[in-house]
């Protein structure tokens, strides 16, 4: 009998879980490890933030589905990893805190024969001084309840518009290195849908703010695509929609401290700049959580796990931009000193970032880190999955399955205004996500025809139909695996 | 110079009958881009 137990419940923890608990048969333990009590499908949160849906509508509670299928939940947090056991405990094993319920406060030691890393990135907030959601007119869509926030505060304004108040909206990253872009980007032309809706979109000026060097980077460093007919920039496609839109744009931009209304930046000229705002949305940067890790000495070994978020088949190699490769990508998301566990999703160690990395002329890195959606990190733990139960099955310890963000497609369905018959959406497709830049010389490391964009009604009715397939598939409703991730 | 959304293209982006095929095109290329398989970058095949 085999115990797995997964950290996170979120979309790899959640895609992990189900699958480990489908191909499983009953006598393995399936575990989760997750403080939040609820599944919550991320990419419409979106919606949430411009009061179109409401946080029930992308969430469901945990515990009573986990029950159901036959997989042990615990609300707990992680806080510390002994892969090797300690003194008292010859198990490997996770300690982990309770948050909820009756052993609230109390730390547990999970033991594991396999563990996934499934935690997801820290919303660091604290990286950028004054940025925290609804301090400051600032808001975050990162989670239902900021959304949820955001949404009564754009209420409010838009309620003040109408009375005549002009108002000025500034939406993006909110730090020199952080990754959404496409969060934002949908938010932003969501926020100016709605604005017209409202018939208030003439007393508004809306800016968007980003540390890309170009448009339509996405922390991807941008891609070159089929659009119609045509070949066009990712650049090109964002500057038509903003120009189209009536949205201006500050690129190039380290947002390093927000005051009441004012949001203070670096560019990478180097000057020190500030945009005022009545209500802003920025993205924060992700980290690791810092977990701590020691050994059966209990000595630190945190090193051999984390490197902020948790180290993988990656090679980590410092070397420059122009010796960066696509080979440098994990396959496997396995720990090299520690073969039975796995970080899967945004929760493992990228090599590096995507985007080609600059610094102001002050030295100041602002460049976007590298994006993991759920696409990719659904993927990701299901390739993870797929491997524990080879192992499980055949007692051996080799990895068959593979998937390298290089060797991967990826749709991003942005929003671009909510509606059955008003609405609308932007279809992009990449492949690979990270740019093979020797497979693909031409064509900026991507594959044209696999790499496409198009614009209009069917992208808003798409995102709707993937927001309920996948809460579908999430709530393990009949054939859910049918649903690919 | 910045490409503009022409008035011609703007009704084929918003005409729910196009739309509707669009989107039946689209949910096909999606899943064949998304869903045609993944694997390793290090081993030469």
């Amino acid at each position: 009998m085999s115990r797995i137990v997964i950290l996170g419940a979120g979309i790899a923890g959640h895609v992990a879980a189900s699958h480990l608990r489908r191909k499983l048969p009953k006598e393995h333990e399936v575990v989760v490890v997750s403080p939040n009590s609820n599944y919550q499908w991320i990419p419409s949160n979106i919606w949430v933030g411009i009061g179109r849906m409401k946080p029930k509508d992308i969430l469901f509670p945990l515990a009573p589905l986990y029950a159901k299928k036959h997989i042990d939940y615990k609300q707990a947090k992680a806080i510390s990893f002994y892969p090797e056991g300690d003194a008292e405990e010859v198990k490997p094993y996770v300690l982990a805190e309770y948050v909820a319920g009756a052993n609230k406060g109390t730390t547990e030691k999970v033991t594991y024969d396999y563990l996934i890393n499934a935690t997801g990135p820290k919303l660091n907030f604290e990286a950028t001084e004054g940025l925290s959601p609804g301090k400051n007119k600032t808001h975050s869509v990162c989670t239902y309840t900021h959304a949820d926030e955001a949404w009564n505060a754009l209420n409010d304004l838009i309620q003040q518009m109408k009375q005549g108040k002009k108002a000025k909206i500034l939406i993006g990253t909110g730090h020199a290195k952080a990754t959404c872009q496409g969060a934002a980007f949908e938010y932003i032309l969501n926020v100016e849908q709605e604005l017209r809706r409202h018939k208030v979109r003439d007393m508004a000026q809306i800016t968007w703010i980003s540390n890309e060097y170009h448009l339509g980077d996405f922390g991807m460093d941008g891609m070159l695509m089929s659009y119609g007919s045509n070949i066009m920039k990712s650049s090109e496609m964002v500057e038509m929609i903003f120009e189209d839109r009536g949205i201006s744009w500050i690129l190039g931009a380290g947002v390093n401290k927000i005051e009441d209304g004012v949001a203070q930046y670096e560019t990478l000229e180097g000057d020190y700049k500030t945009e005022s705002y009545d209500f802003a949305m920025l993205i924060p940067s992700f980290s690791g959580h810092g977990f701590k890790a020691y050994n059966k000495d209990g000595e630190e070994i945190t090193n051999k796990l984390f490197k902020g978020f948790m180290i993988v088949d990656a090679d980590y190699t410092p070397k420059p931009y122009e010796e960066w490769s696509v080979q440098d990508w994990p396959e496997t998301y396995q720990n090299p000193s520690y073969s039975n566990i796995f970080a899967p999703g945004i929760a493992f160690a990228p090599p590096h970032s995507i985007s080609k990395p600059r610094k102001s002329k002050n030295g100041t890195d602002i460049t976007p880190a590298p994006p993991r959606t759920g696409m990719p990190s659904g993927i990701t733990a299901k390739l993870v999955a797929d491997n524990i139960i080879e192992m499980i099955k055949h007692s051996n310890n080799e990895l068959h399955h593979k998937g390298s963000m290089g060797n991967m497609g990826a749709a991003c369905i942005a929003s671009a205004g909510f509606g059955m018959t008003k609405g609308s959406g932007v279809s992009i497709t990449t492949y690979p996500i990270v740019p093979d830049y020797n497979k693909y010389p031409d064509t900026q490391g991507r594959k044209l025809g696999k790499t496409f964009g198009t614009i209009g009604l069917a992208g808003h009715w798409l995102k709707l139909a993937l927001h309920h397939a996948f809460i579908y598939k999430a709530k393990m409703k009949p054939f859910w695996w049918l649903i690919p991730e | 110079m910045t490409r503009r959304i022409s008035k011609y293209k703007r009704f084929l982006m918003m005409n729910p009958i196009i739309q509707f095929f669009k989107f039946i095109y689209l949910s096909i290329k999606i899943m064949i881009v998304v869903a045609g398989g993944h694997g390793g970058t290090r081993e030469i095949n």
